[in-house]
């Protein structure tokens, strides 16, 4: 793990410049150097310290945060499949943000918060019914499931009759978008993720062991129940903030944990930090992609993930004799 | 690795003897007749049963029986027909794959289908009509073959992890295309979004004819299908302790998903409830036994989004409201109480 985190430190740094020299405004490597030692114009250190900046930092948090996340949902569902979107996160953030956006068209500001509160209030509200003397883990992924579809629904109404420009600017918003980074919104972002992040670096162990299995856990000493319910608020922690700041980046949270796992195990005191250190590259360089690609037009930062992922995936299943996917 | 298996094999409180079982699965047949009767004769202009009778098998020309048989029918037979292949082959994708996440979609053919249509009205210029059936059947199969050869590289073949990986990457990645289309052309987004929810309006009986054998075939060929669905639900070590060789049926059952639910899209667009929440309910109805889970699929599948396009008419007095959602809000709240209520704690 150690080897795999210094090999992070040049794949990092490269995508941090690459983040800061493209764009729509190329800029130069010696004004990097000039806006660095405070000679620059204060146009190119408007671009590089205003706008791009916060951008790839945006983006390496909201990268780092999705993946742990993910890891963390895929072992508390006991499913592979499963992503911080299965507690009806999305559905819950998506609803909220098409709701704003076709109802009330023109408040902009409003959309990271309903983000947020949609999300935040999908989870409650699936924790909430599939409570019943405990948890379970199929439970909950069937009542996510159901709730999910409710909200789909929803959101899918409003899709087929709200004005049509309102429904575009929803997809948007809704595909991931790093446009509207500022030093506001990742201060914002680092602080909500501050908590949560280090509390799962402490619960890794934990995370082993609900892995094996309510009965396994649970003579192994663990309290289930109320572990399921302490790591499933810190996912939901996670990811609402991650919607709030950057809208919904799906693919990540689902693709860097096997990554991850394929790398250093299933263990997650290793697990959790490497999934972070693929998500943050992942997220940054879809990032670049989709703003440099067909500048000066961009595309949201969640479409391009799925279309750098999910080749490295296919690559991988085709690279090695895949022994753990 | 995670495993799941037990996941699915999930116990529910019920078992019911197979003299009740084929009871109630008569019973369903005969509410879906008389529901699809009741549908057919419902809409803007009230229709007697004797006249559709007459309209199908007397065909004179006269306008009621022009509107039976070339708007209502179509509509109603579209749903059964869909509503049965997606259910079906939910099952199916779930018993094969061990994972109560897995539905149709996850073998891209959604995805697939979505982004050819969508591909052909920006690129092309198509429109939602016959075209877009045959697009969305290719893209469909497209799909699912990029899925199911991807899933099969590597040593052990298609593993069920492998494949539901692979189906949910290869998905995501289409359905990323289709968003960066659809967001830079505002005028394909404007006509293909009820399409996308799943509607079952306009649907011409020439569409039905053309799509119907695929959905029917894959239909009968997953009725003997259903023990080996039983043994590849308990995972790879019990099936192949029971003799069964599971790469094999493994891929059989791939393959007549594909038929159903590609069929299905084309018809009806991506519907995504359907092949995802049926199967469960069946299954916290009658309990797991595939040789029973697909039969009750087929009807409740059928039954629920005639019923539910029904409903979106009457209610909403739209003869174009999206049975996509009239089948979630229908579906979903009856789906949420069963899970909360039906499913034993600690599955």
């Amino acid at each position: 793990m150690i080897r795999f985190a210094w090999l992070c430190i040049p794949l990092f740094a490269g995508l941090f410049f690459a983040g800061l020299i493209w764009g729509e405004q190329s800029v130069d490597w010696s004004e990097l150097v000039n806006v660095v030692s405070g000679d620059a114009s204060a146009e190119i250190e408007m671009i590089v310290l205003e706008l791009r900046l916060p951008r790839v930092v945006l983006a390496m948090l909201a990268g780092m945060a999705l993946a742990t996340a993910g890891a963390m949902t895929q072992s508390i569902m006991r499913n592979p499949l499963a992503e911080p979107g299965i507690l009806g996160i999305n559905a819950g953030a998506a609803l909220a943000v098409t709701l704003v956006t076709v109802v009330f068209p023109g408040s902009l500001v409003l959309l990271s918060w309903a983000g947020f509160t949609g999300a935040a209030i999908m989870a409650a509200a699936v924790c909430l019914l599939a409570w019943r003397n405990g948890t379970s883990s199929l439970r909950i992924i069937l009542i996510g499931i159901g709730l999910s579809s409710l909200a789909g629904a929803g959101t899918s109404f409003l899709t087929a009759f709200g004005n049509v420009n309102d429904v575009q600017r929803a997809m948007i918003w809704l595909s991931g978008s790093l446009y509207g980074a500022d030093w506001s919104k990742v201060r914002t972002l680092a602080l909500w993720l501050a908590v949560p992040m280090g509390l799962s670096v402490i619960a890794s162990r934990q995370l082993d062991l609900i892995r094996l299995g309510d009965e396994a856990a649970r003579s192994l000493g663990q309290r289930v129940n109320f572990t399921r319910g302490f790591l499933i608020l810190l996912c939901t922690l996670i990811s609402g903030a991650t919607v709030a700041a950057v809208g919904l980046v799906g693919f990540i949270g689902l693709i860097a944990p096997h990554l991850a796992r394929k790398l250093v195990g299933p263990h997650h005191n290793r697990l959790l930090p490497v999934s972070a250190l693929i998500g943050g590259p992942l997220l940054m360089a879809a990032d670049v992609v989709g703003r440099t690609l067909i500048a000066p037009a961009q595309l949201p930062a969640g479409v391009v993930t799925a279309l750098i992922g999910a080749p490295f995936l296919a690559w991988l299943l085709w690279g090695r004799h895949n022994s753990a996917v | 690795m995670i495993r799941s298996k037990s996941v699915v094999v999930a116990r529910t409180s019920v078992s019911l003897t197979s003299r009740k079982r084929f009871f109630y699965l008569f019973l369903l047949f005969c509410v879906v007749i008389a529901i699809s009767a009741w549908a057919v004769t419902l809409g803007t202009k009230h229709i007697s049963l004797v006249t559709i009778w007459d309209a199908i098998f007397w065909f004179d020309g006269s306008r009621e029986h022009l509107l039976v048989m070339s708007i209502r029918l179509p509509r109603v037979l579209a749903g059964l027909l869909v509503g049965s292949a997606l259910a079906v082959s939910g099952a199916i994708m779930q018993s094969v794959t061990g994972n109560p996440l897995a539905s149709p979609g996850l073998l891209g053919v959604n995805a697939g289908a979505a982004l050819a249509v969508v591909a052909g009205m920006s690129l092309f210029g198509t429109s939602l009509g016959s075209t877009s059936v045959w697009l969305a059947f290719g893209g469909a199969a497209i799909a699912s073959a990029i899925v199911l050869l991807l899933g099969l590289i590597g040593r052990q073949g298609a593993t069920p992890l492998k494949l539901v990986l692979v189906g949910a990457v290869v998905s995501t990645f289409l359905m990323s295309l289709t968003t960066a289309v659809l967001i830079f052309d505002e005028t394909t987004l404007d006509a293909v979004r009820l399409w996308t929810i799943g509607s079952l309006s306009g649907r011409t009986m020439e569409q039905v004819r053309l799509v119907a054998p695929y959905i029917v075939l894959g239909l009968i060929a997953s009725l003997p299908l259903r023990q080996h669905l039983m043994s590849l639900s308990l995972g790879t070590e019990v099936s192949q302790s029971l003799g069964q060789n599971p790469v094999f049926w493994r891929g059989i059952s791939m393959g007549i998903v594909v038929f159903l639910a590609g069929g299905a899209v084309s018809l009806a667009g991506p519907v995504g409830f359907l092949g995802l929440v049926v199967p469960h309910i069946v299954r916290m109805i009658i309990g797991v036994d595939y040789r029973w889970i697909i039969p009750f699929s087929a009807l409740g599948g059928a039954l629920l989004l005639v019923f539910a396009d029904m409903a979106g008419r009457v209610l909403f007095a739209s003869q174009n409201f999206p049975a996509g959602v009239t089948m979630a809000i229908i579906g979903a709240p009856f789906f949420l109480w069963l899970a909360r209520y039906r499913l034993r704690a600690g599955a």
